[in-house]
């Protein structure tokens, strides 16, 4: 061998995979952050639902509380349930 | 003696008493019995039955001051206007001082019968009665001084005012004073003790008896002074001995006058000398200010300082000269260190000025403020008369980008520091915060990825001098770069244990960066195409098959243009380990079954871009790795291994060239900067019309340049343009009786 590699520094970026751009609870895009919190990143999660849609953890955890009956989900009326892939 | 009221013969009476008046007043001997008798007369007489006969003591008392006052008044010009201030204040000494006792002789009356008579303080302060007028009884100290006001200084007043001001003209032609300091002090002073009992206005007299004449007579003494002076035509000379002058007669002042006259003679020496010659002293401001003599500046300070606005001609000399000298130090700099001297020369300039301005003109604000306006309007100088760009955000960010980055040699740690602390005086100046804070963060990122940072601590010491002097939302991009620091470190760690876990040999040591796609300004060169050398591929599968098991949701993108790796080449003399750039590397490990490719061959297999090619197989050129025959690298010229390659160092690195700013990075990131502008614009467009509702539009417009005013100053025509986007977008509209009034759409 001429050359061998003895250590390699990769770099890449992260970004989430959504449907969407924008959280459609509040709006704001997944990028950014729920509007209770400063920085994006992993201390603003997002989740993704069985019906496939997708928002900030933030965001469904609130709405979710706010539902006295059924806990559905605020795009398409589905009963909500988390998908953990 | 019985305390109780009893028939009293006044006349027998006033005739002993009298007698003890004459010996107090004069300050002749009274025996203390005698002094006892006649003080147990006065109260006999104030409660005489039956009928009191204080009124009548009072009278007596008050006729035989008149007299006594009137005789010694002929006394006094006995001797004519020669001896007329020595004998003045030789009766007005005893007299005064007489007075004092002889009020306490008639302690009773006073206390008894006028105080009740006359009511309270209250009374005489506000209710505006004037003591002094017919009829009204004074206790018998205040009524012995006003005789002496009345039948003394009325008639005498203005003959001694004449001669007190002959005297104090003697004393500033440094002749010999033919009246002596004391009586000269005395005497003006006795026009203050005069009125000492009065309520209000105690200086009345003094002022427009004597203080008056005595600073006009002075004003023309000032102003002929000040002609003599001017003939000189110099105006250091003049302010020196303007600046004695006030000094001399200052003391003067102090050694004849009551206190309170001082600020009077030096304002009147002011004027005169000063604020009417105005224009000579001007006249050599230029000169000064730019030969910095600094005697002469702080004299023009100290006598300027006292004339209502005539320091801002001054003050406007130091700005410009202060400009000047600042824009001199910045110009011409050109070559690879000239952001350092452009930000060293600045604290130069800036320093040298600030100690200036402390020794000469001690601290003044207005002089503070000329620095600060220099220093702003230097350092946001725009080249080519205001059309071309303003360097200094990108300067600025540059220099703390040398000192952070390992490569400073020769400079202690603390050194380092204290610089860094000091550019944030640069920094404070520059208007376009946010062009500094775009730069400042591309060369951050580039220093964390390609581990470059001298010491995480004098980076994270730097990001909180930046986020005390523009708050936290300016560093917040900065902070979350170094939280994906920490993140990847740990991520780091874990996929080690995956991978022992997994039992899988990568074959090489794999360390990566994972950073949020935001808070990165890593720029539109994002995506490269490139492919992945076989010999990375199982790192790079090992990791997304980890990642995204550990990861719901998150996509990976690669930025192999920023990854590097150590190679050790093992075809030359000796081996050698060497840190580059990972499409360097790609390039070097196509060379392992041959010695020559041409340009096009290793484009194509690598599928790089061309510019990409070009710039790292030209740095492979100039490091002496490659051959080539031609300068330009064309797809047929061919390349080759350099296999004489050698080098003293056996370990190093070749990054710094791929590495550097590009001229259209620069570009790029200025680019960047007026995207944000707009959207930050938009922002608070949307921010405050939602509060307020309906507002016209200049409001709108100064409510924005408020609020943007922390990191840039956005030009009208650009808020103008968002505005109108906005009402596009339907966040505001027009309202209908205008269309300089706005109202936000909810
Ligand atoms: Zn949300
Ligand atoms: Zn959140
Ligand atoms: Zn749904």
């Amino acid at each position: 061998m001429k050359v061998t590699i003895k250590n390699w520094v990769g770099v890449a970026t992260w970004k989430w995979v959504a449907n969407d751009d924008n959280c459609g609870i509040c709006r704001m895009p997944f990028d950014g952050c729920c509007p209770d919190c400063k920085l994006p990143g992993d201390d603003c999660p997002l989740v993704w639902g069985q019906c496939s849609h997708c928002f900030h953890m933030h965001c469904i955890v609130k709405w979710l509380q706010s539902q006295q009956v059924n806990q559905q989900c605020p795009m398409c009326r589905q009963e909500w349930k988390f998908n953990n892939k | 003696m019985s305390l109780k009221p009893r028939k009293v013969d006044f006349n027998a009476t006033w005739s002993s008493l009298q007698d003890t008046v004459r010996g107090v007043i004069t300050l002749d001997h009274v025996p203390r019995t005698v002094w006892n008798d006649r003080f147990s007369d006065v109260y006999s007489l104030c409660v005489a039955h039956p009928e009191p006969l204080a009124d009548r003591l009072y009278a007596e008392t008050k006729q035989y001051l008149i007299d006594h006052v009137a005789k010694l008044l002929n006394k006094i010009q006995e001797g004519g206007e020669s001896q007329l201030i020595r004998n003045y204040f030789y009766y007005w000494s005893q007299y005064s001082e007489g007075a004092g006792y002889l009020h306490k002789l008639y302690f009773y009356l006073n206390q008894q019968h006028i105080k009740t008579q006359k009511g309270s303080d209250a009374e005489i302060l506000y209710g505006g009665s004037d003591i002094s007028g017919a009829g009204e009884q004074m206790e018998i100290g205040e009524l012995a001084l006003e005789v002496w006001r009345a039948d003394m200084i009325a008639p005498l007043g203005h003959r001694l005012v004449k001669l007190l001001l002959e005297v104090i003209n003697q004393d500033r032609a440094q002749q010999p004073l033919t009246v002596p300091i004391e009586a000269v002090r005395g005497t003006i002073l006795s026009f203050v003790e005069v009125q000492s009992c009065k309520k209000k206005g105690q200086l009345q007299l003094y002022q427009d008896l004597f203080e008056e004449p005595f600073l006009d007579a002075s004003g023309e003494h000032f102003k002929r002074d000040a002609a003599r002076l001017l003939q000189e035509k110099d105006v250091s000379l003049y302010m020196e001995k303007v600046m004695a002058k006030i000094d001399e007669e200052l003391l003067r002042a102090r050694k004849f006058l009551h206190f309170s006259s001082l600020p009077k003679v030096s304002q009147r020496c002011e004027s005169h000398m000063v604020a009417e010659h105005l224009y000579f002293l001007y006249s050599e401001c230029m000169n000064m200010v730019q030969g910095e003599r600094k005697k002469d500046l702080s004299n023009m300070y100290s006598l300027l300082k006292s004339v209502p606005n005539a320091i801002s001609v001054l003050v406007d000399t130091v700005l410009e000269h202060i400009k000047a000298q600042g824009l001199t130090a910045v110009s011409n700099l050109q070559g690879e260190s000239m952001h350092i001297h452009f930000v060293e020369n600045l604290l130069k300039v800036y320093k040298k000025y600030k100690q200036l301005i402390q020794e000469v003109f001690n601290a003044d604000q207005n002089f503070v403020g000329a620095l600060d306006k220099a220093c702003s309007s230097v350092i946001n100088h725009k080249s080519n008369g205001g059309r071309g760009p303003c360097r200094s955000p990108e300067l600025l960010a540059k220099y703390c980008d040398t000192l952070l980055k390992k490569s400073s040699k020769g400079i202690s740690e603390s050194e380092v520091d204290e610089k860094l602390s000091q550019s944030i005086i640069i920094f404070k100046y520059i208007d376009d915060k946010d062009v500094f804070q775009k730069f400042y963060s591309r060369m951050l990122a580039k220093r964390l990825i390609h581990q470059q940072t001298q010491s995480m601590d004098a980076e994270e010491a730097m990001i909180n001098r930046l986020k005390q002097a523009c708050g936290y939302e300016f560093t917040n991009k900065l902070h979350r770069m170094f939280t994906d620091m920490s993140v990847s470190a740990d991520l780091n760690n874990k996929f080690g244990e995956f991978l022992k876990k997994e039992n899988i040999d990568l074959g090489i040591t794999f360390n990566i960066h994972v950073l949020q796609a935001g808070a990165w300004p890593l720029g539109q060169t994002v995506v490269t195409p490139f492919a992945l050398p076989q010999q990375l591929e199982k790192s790079v599968q090992m990791f997304e098959k980890f990642y995204h098991t550990s990861f719901n949701g998150r996509k990976l993108t690669w930025l192999h243009h920023l990854c590097q790796a150590e190679l050790r080449l093992e075809y030359l003399k000796k081996p050698y380990l060497v840190t580059m750039q990972t499409f360097q590397m790609a390039i070097l490990l196509l060379f392992e079954n041959t010695d020559v490719l041409t340009c096009g061959e290793i484009r194509d297999t690598l599928q790089l871009s061309n510019e990409q090619f070009q710039r790292h197989a030209s740095s492979l050129i100039d490091c002496k790795f490659l051959l080539s025959e031609s300068e330009d690298l064309k797809s047929e010229s061919s390349l080759r291994l350099n296999l004489e390659y050698s080098n003293k160092r056996t370990r190093f690195r070749i990054t710094a060239a791929v590495q550097k700013e590009t001229p259209q990075e620069v570009e790029h990131t200025m680019n960047s900067v007026e995207e944000d502008r707009k959207l930050y614009l938009q922002a608070a467009i949307v921010r405050i019309m939602k509060s307020r509702k309906v507002l016209k539009h200049n409001q709108l417009i100064q409510e924005v340049c408020a609020q943007s005013k922390v990191s840039f100053a956005p030009s009208i025509p650009m808020i103008k343009k968002c505005i109108e986007a906005l009402i596009d977008k339907q966040y505001i509209e027009r309202t209908p009786h205008s269309s300089e009034e706005y109202s936000y759409v909810a």
